[in-house]
C-alpha cells in the first residue's frame, strides 16, 4: 500500500492555485442565500485568480440581478461568456439580463445563440417563448410548446395560458391550464387561473370546484378566496365568505375588491342603513334621463323597462310607460329562450303594470313611494355608470348616500371610489339572469382583482333598497 | 390560545434534552463536513468535524468527545467533506477519516494521517502540450506563445490548463520571466472535490467495507477501491455535483443520486456511465436526503418536494424559512425515520413525508446537522450554528412523535375578527338627518348644481371676452398668443408671445397682420410672416415698434394667418 507524506512537496516552481477550487464554498454559500460571505468570498477568489474564475463572476452577476442592478450584471454575464463561449448557461444569463432591461429582441438572438450550444433545453425554449410573447409575436410563440414537449414545468404551462388569453384565445388557454393542472395537480395557482377562468365563461360549478381545490393547497391564495368568496356570496352564504374575507383581508388589507365584497356581505346580511332611490326624491326629471341612460347601456334586462314603465306611468305618461312596457316584453321573450329563471317579484309586477296599462285608469298605481323599492332595485345600478358627468348626477347622489352607509360598516370603502364611475366608461355588466340581486355582480366582477377597478363592483348597492323604517333604527341602535 | 401555544412549546421541549450548548466553539461548517464515528473501537462515538476555519485559513480537523474537545488537526485547504468508513476487515474495526479538500483525499487511521489519494489529472489540450514544447526548447518567443494560446482558447474542446490562462493575462514584460519560470514543469490541469459519500462495497452490513464516491468540479464522479484506492468505475454529469446520497453496494446495486450546480437532480446507477433520471427542479436544491425509497429535497424556493427514485414528483409542502441545510433522523430500533430541515428562521422542522411533526427552536440559524449515535447515546441531535456554536439534544426515550401533520388546518387569520369601526353618534345622526330630508337635501344639491354650472359658463364667457389669454380657436393650429405693450409713450414697443401648444407637430407658414386706426398709430411693419417653425413649449417673443399719435386708448386687432385658416385675437392696446 503506497504511504505518502500528506505535504505538498513544493516543487521549484509554485503550483499555480487551481481556478475552481472554491467554486463549491461560493455555490453552498448562494443557495443558502448568504449573499454578503458569498460576495466576500467571490472577491477573494477573483484576487487570487486575477479575475479569470468563471464561476465566481458568474455568482456575483447572479447576486447583482437579485439586488437589481441588471446592467452591471449583464457586462459580468458577458465577460463570463468571453472566458467560456462554449458555455450554453453563460449565454442563456446574459440573455436573461437583456430580458430584464426590456432589450427583448437583443434577448431572442442570445438565447438563439445559446439554442445553438444546447438544443435540448427546455428553459431556452421557455424563456424565448415569453420574450416573444412580450414582443406581442404570437406566432413564434409556439416555442412554449417546443419547451412543454421537452419537459413540463408548471411555469411554461402558466406563460402559454397566459399568452392564449392575450390572444384572446380563452378555450385554448383553458385546454393548456387543463394539462397543466393534470400535470402538477397541487399548484394553487394554476387550479386558481383555471377556476377564474371557468368563471369568465360562467360555468360556476367548475370554477367553483377548481377554487375549492386551489384553497386546500394554498389556503392563503388571496385571489382563489376572492373569487370563491363572491361565489359563496351569490349563494347567500355569507358566512361562509366572510370567514374566508377574513383570511385574504389578513393578507392583503389594501384591496379594494375585497373590502367591497366584504360591504356586500354585510349587505347581503341586511345590515345597511338606507338605500335611497332617486325616485323616492320627487326628481322625475333625473330619473327619467336616469332611466333613459339605463336602457341604454344594458340592452337585455326587462326590469330596467319595467321600472322605467312604472315611473312614467306614476307620472302619467301612459303612452311612454306602454313603449317601455313592450320594450320589456320583448326582452323577457328573448331571455326566455335562453331558459334563465325570472323573478317571482318581478312577474309580479309586470302582471300587475300589464293590468294598469290595459285596464285604464280605473286601476290607480298607487303607493309610489313605498313600492319602488322594489322597483327600483336594478334602475339605480346602470344609471351611474355613464361616462357623462351631467345626467345620472341625480342618482349619483343616491349613490353617495348609499356608499355612505355602507362606509359605515368599513370605512374602507371611501366615497372617490363610489364616485369614480364617472371616469368609467364601461357599464357595469349586470347579470343576464333575472337575479339582478345586489350580489351577483361582484361574482361576475371581483375575480379580476388586478383590474383593481371596485367602481364595476359597487353599482348594485344602490339597488335593493328593502328597507324598514322600524328595522333600520334597530340597526343603528 | 398563548396557553395553547405554551403548552405546545411544552411538549417540544419535552422531546429533547438539552445535552450541550457551546455559543462560542468556533466551528464553520456544513452538514457534508460531520459525522459521528467510533474513532477508537471503544464503542464509544466521537463527532468528527471538518472546520473551515476562517474560510480561508486555520483550517482544522476537530474530534468531540462528551461535551469537550478531544484532538485537533491542522488541515491545508479547505474541507469540502468528510466521511467515516471501514476501509478494510482488519481487527479492531475502527472506521477511518476520510476528508475531501481540493484535488485530494486525506485518509486518516486513528486519528493519523494515513493516506493522500490525488484526483487523476484531467487531459491536457494536445496543441496547447505542443505551444509549450516548443517554449521549452526555445523554439518560439512569449509573443507568439500569446498568440498560439489565444487561437487554441477560443475554439479548443478541450480547455487551456491554469499555466496557459494565467499566461494570457501577464502584462508583456512578465511573460518571459513566466515562461522561464514554468516551462521546465509538464503541463498539469487538476480539478477539485465537490462532494463525497461512501457506498458499501459487496455487503449491506452496518460495519461492511465501503467504497469511496467522490464528485468533481470536472463533472465526473469516481468510485474508488477502499483498499488500493483505485478508481472502480467513472461516471460523468451535465454539470458539477453539489451533494449526493448513495445506497446501495457496488457490486450488487447501486443508486447515486446527485444535485448539481445547474439546479437539477441526477440519478446514476451500477452500468450506466450516464445519468438514468433527471429530476429538473425549479429552483436549487439545498439540501438533499434519501427517506427510505424517496428522495427529499429542500429547494432555495423555500419548498420540500419527494421524489421516486426514478424522479417522479410525489409532493411538495412550503417552508416557512429558506433552507439552510437538511438531514435525516434515523431511528432503527423505534423504526422511525423523519427529515430534519434547518430553516433561516432559527428553526429546525422534522418532517415525515409532507408532514410537518415536530419543530425545534434553536438560538441562531443552524448550518449544520448530524443525527445519530454520539457516545453512547443513540438518538443525539449534533447542529452547529452560523455563529459558530455547536449544539446537542438528546432524544428523550419517552418521546413520542404524532404521525399527525401539525401543519395547521384553517389559517389563522379565518378567526381575527376584522377590524371595523364602530358608527359614531355623528354619523349616526347624519344618516337620519339623509333620510328624513332626504328630498329637500336633494334639491338644494340640484340647485347648487346649477349655481355651480351658471358660474362656470359665467367665468368662462368673461375670460373669452377679456382676451386674456387667446387661445388659437382651430386643433390644427394649436397657438397660444399673448400680447404686451411696454413704454410709457408716443412710441412703445408691442411684444407679441406665440407659442405653439402642439407636443411635436411644428406650425408653419405663419403670418401677422395688425389691424388698426391709421390716423392715431403709426407701425413700421403692420404685417410680416412669422419664419421659423414653432415648437412645443418653447416661447417665441416679437417685439413691434409702434406710435400713437392720440392719446386716446383704442383697440389694435392682431391676426395670425395660415395658409388655409386664420385665428383672430384682439388685444387691446
Amino acid at each position: 500500500m503506497p504511504l505518502e507524506c500528506l505535504l505538498c512537496l513544493s516543487s521549484s516552481a509554485p503550483e499555480l492555485p487551481i481556478l475552481e477550487r472554491r467554486n463549491w464554498l461560493i455555490h453552498l454559500h448562494y443557495i443558502r442565500k448568504d449573499y454578503e460571505t458569498c460576495k466576500a468570498m467571490i472577491k477573494e477568489q477573483l484576487q487570487e485568480t486575477q479575475g479569470m474564475c468563471e464561476y465566481a463572476i458568474y455568482v456575483q452577476a447572479l447576486i447583482l440581478r437579485l439586488e437589481g442592478q441588471i446592467q452591471p450584471s449583464l457586462e459580468l454575464f458577458q465577460s463570463c461568456a468571453i472566458l467560456n463561449p462554449t458555455s450554453p448557461d453563460n449565454l442563456k444569463q446574459v440573455a436573461r439580463s437583456l430580458f430584464l432591461l426590456g432589450k427583448h429582441k437583443a434577448a431572442i438572438e442570445v438565447y438563439h445563440e445559446a439554442g445553438k450550444l444546447n438544443e435540448k433545453d427546455w428553459e431556452i425554449n421557455h424563456n424565448l417563448g415569453v420574450c416573444y410573447s412580450f414582443i406581442k409575436d404570437f406566432h413564434n410563440v409556439k416555442q412554449l410548446n417546443a419547451a412543454l414537449q421537452l419537459k413540463k414545468h408548471d411555469r411554461t404551462f402558466m406563460t402559454l395560458g397566459k399568452v392564449h388569453l392575450l390572444a384572446g384565445d380563452t378555450d385554448k388557454a383553458i385546454e393548456v391550464y387543463k394539462s397543466a393542472v393534470e400535470f402538477s395537480p397541487e399548484n394553487a395557482e394554476l387550479l386558481t387561473t383555471l377556476g377564474l377562468l371557468y368563471l369568465q365563461l360562467e360555468k360556476y360549478q367548475k370554477a367553483f370546484e377548481h377554487l375549492g381545490n386551489a384553497l386546500t393547497y394554498d389556503p392563503n391564495n388571496y385571489k382563489a378566496i376572492l373569487a370563491a368568496g363572491s361565489m359563496m356570496q351569490t349563494h347567500g352564504d355569507f358566512d361562509v365568505a366572510m370567514n374566508k374575507y377574513r383570511v385574504a383581508a389578513c393578507m392583503v388589507p389594501e384591496s379594494p375588491p375585497l373590502w367591497n365584497n366584504i360591504g356586500m356581505c354585510f349587505f347581503g346580511k341586511k345590515k345597511y342603513v338606507a338605500v335611497i332611490a332617486l325616485t323616492n326624491l320627487e326628481d322625475v326629471d333625473n330619473a327619467r334621463r336616469s332611466y333613459e341612460q339605463a336602457v341604454a347601456l344594458d340592452q337585455s334586462n326587462p326590469l330596467v323597462n319595467l321600472n322605467f314603465a312604472i315611473l312614467l306611468y306614476n307620472h302619467g305618461d301612459k303612452k311612454g310607460a306602454l313603449q317601455q312596457y313592450q320594450e320589456m316584453e320583448r326582452k323577457v321573450n328573448i331571455l326566455k329562450d335562453s331558459n334563465t329563471e325570472f323573478d317571482p317579484e318581478l312577474m309580479d309586477m309586470a302582471q300587475k303594470m300589464a293590468a294598469a296599462l290595459q285596464v285604464g285608469e280605473s286601476l290607480e298605481w298607487t303607493k309610489p313611494v313605498k313600492d319602488p323599492k322594489s322597483k327600483q332595485r336594478s334602475a339605480g345600478a346602470p344609471s351611474k355608470a355613464p361616462g357623462s358627468s351631467q345626467q345620472p348626477l341625480g342618482t349619483n347622489q343616491a349613490l353617495e348616500q348609499a356608499m355612505s352607509s355602507a362606509a359605515g360598516y368599513n370605512k374602507s370603502i371611501t366615497l372617490p371610489t363610489g364616485v369614480s364611475p364617472h371616469s368609467q366608461p364601461t357599464p357595469p355588466s349586470l347579470p343576464l339572469e333575472e337575479e339582478p340581486d345586489v350580489e351577483t355582480t361582484p361574482t361576475s366582477r371581483a375575480p379580476q382583482p388586478e383590474e383593481s377597478d371596485p367602481s364595476t363592483t359597487l353599482p348594485p348597492l344602490a339597488a335593493k333598497p328593502k328597507v324598514k323604517k322600524n328595522k333600520l333604527k334597530q340597526e343603528l341602535n | 390560545m398563548s396557553s395553547v401555544s405554551q403548552m405546545k412549546e411544552n411538549s417540544e421541549t419535552s422531546k429533547w434534552l438539552d445535552a450541550h450548548y457551546d455559543p462560542v466553539a468556533n466551528l464553520y461548517t456544513f452538514s457534508s463536513c460531520i459525522a459521528l464515528a467510533d474513532l477508537h473501537g471503544d464503542g464509544e462515538n466521537k463527532l468528527v468535524v471538518g472546520d473551515l476555519g476562517t474560510g480561508s485559513c486555520n483550517m482544522k480537523l476537530k474530534v468531540y468527545r462528551g461535551t469537550g474537545l478531544m484532538s485537533e488537526n491542522t488541515l491545508l485547504d479547505l474541507p469540502t467533506g468528510l466521511v467515516s468508513f471501514l476501509m478494510d476487515q482488519h481487527e479492531p474495526r475502527t472506521p477511518a477519516i476520510a476528508v475531501a479538500s481540493g484535488p485530494f483525499i486525506y485518509v486518516y487511521k486513528n486519528l493519523r494521517p494515513y493516506f493522500k489519494f490525488t484526483l487523476p489529472p484531467l487531459e491536457v489540450n494536445a496543441l496547447e502540450q505542443d505551444v509549450w514544447n516548443q517554449a521549452r526548447e526555445d523554439m518560439i518567443d512569449p509573443l507568439s506563445l500569446k498568440e498560439m494560446l489565444e487561437g487554441i482558447r477560443d475554439k479548443a474542446d478541450v480547455p487551456l490548463s491554469v499555466r496557459s490562462l494565467r499566461f494570457l493575462m501577464l502584462d508583456p514584460q512578465d511573460t518571459e520571466a513566466f515562461v522561464n519560470l514554468h516551462k521546465a514543469q509538464p503541463i498539469r490541469r487538476q480539478t477539485v472535490i465537490t462532494c463525497i459519500g461512501t457506498l458499501k462495497k459487496n455487503m449491506a452490513d452496518e460495519d461492511a467495507v465501503s467504497c469511496l464516491v467522490i464528485g468533481t468540479e470536472s463533472k465526473d464522479v469516481y468510485i474508488l477501491d477502499p483498499e488500493a484506492f483505485t478508481i472502480l468505475s467513472k461516471m460523468s454529469l451535465p454539470s458539477p455535483p453539489t451533494q449526493m446520497d448513495v445506497t446501495g453496494q457496488f457490486d450488487v446495486e447501486f443508486r447515486i443520486t446527485v444535485a448539481c450546480r445547474n439546479g437539477n437532480i441526477y440519478i446514476l446507477r451500477r452500468d450506466s456511465p450516464k445519468p438514468k433520471y433527471c429530476i429538473e427542479l425549479s429552483s436549487h436544491p439545498v439540501g438533499l436526503v434519501r427517506m427510505g425509497k424517496s428522495v427529499v429535497v429542500g429547494c432555495a424556493q423555500e419548498t420540500l418536494q419527494g421524489f421516486t427514485q426514478k424522479g417522479k414528483k410525489l409532493w411538495t409542502a412550503c417552508l416557512p424559512a429558506p433552507v439552510t441545510t437538511m438531514g435525516v433522523m434515523d431511528l432503527p430500533t423505534r423504526g422511525f425515520q423523519a427529515v430534519l430541515v434547518g430553516l433561516a428562521n432559527c428553526e429546525v422542522h422534522l418532517y415525515r413525508d409532507k408532514n410537518l411533526i415536530s419543530t425545534i427552536k434553536t438560538p441562531d440559524v443552524v448550518t449544520s446537522i448530524c443525527f445519530g449515535r454520539y457516545g453512547r447515546e443513540d438518538g443525539t441531535l449534533i447542529m452547529t450554528t452560523k455563529g459558530g456554536g455547536l449544539i446537542v439534544k438528546i432524544l428523550k426515550r419517552t418521546a413520542v412523535f404524532d404521525d399527525r401533520d401539525s401543519a395547521p388546518g384553517p389559517p389563522l387569520a379565518q378567526s381575527i375578527r376584522l377590524n371595523i369601526p364602530k358608527k359614531t353618534k355623528l354619523y349616526v345622526d347624519q344618516t337620519m338627518r339623509e333620510r328624513e330630508n332626504a328630498v329637500a337635501m336633494h334639491r338644494a344639491f340640484q340647485m347648487d348644481l346649477s349655481r355651480l354650472r351658471l358660474a362656470a359658463a359665467r367665468a368662462y364667457v368673461k375670460a373669452l371676452e377679456s382676451s386674456l389669454t387667446p387661445m388659437s380657436s382651430s386643433l390644427s393650429e394649436p397657438l397660444k398668443m399673448n400680447a404686451v405693450v411696454q413704454g410709457l409713450g408716443p412710441s412703445f414697443k408691442l411684444t407679441l408671445n406665440i407659442q405653439n401648444t402642439a407636443a411635436c407637430r411644428p406650425v408653419m407658414n405663419l403670418a401677422i397682420s395688425f389691424l388698426y386706426d391709421e390716423s392715431l398709430y403709426s407701425m413700421k411693419t403692420a404685417f410680416f410672416k412669422v419664419t421659423f417653425l414653432l415648437i412645443h413649449h418653447i416661447s417665441h417673443f416679437l417685439f413691434i415698434r409702434l406710435f400713437v399719435r392720440d392719446n386716446a386708448a383704442h383697440i389694435i386687432t392682431y391676426i395670425i394667418i395660415t395658409v388655409s385658416h386664420n385665428n383672430m385675437c384682439r388685444c387691446v392696446a
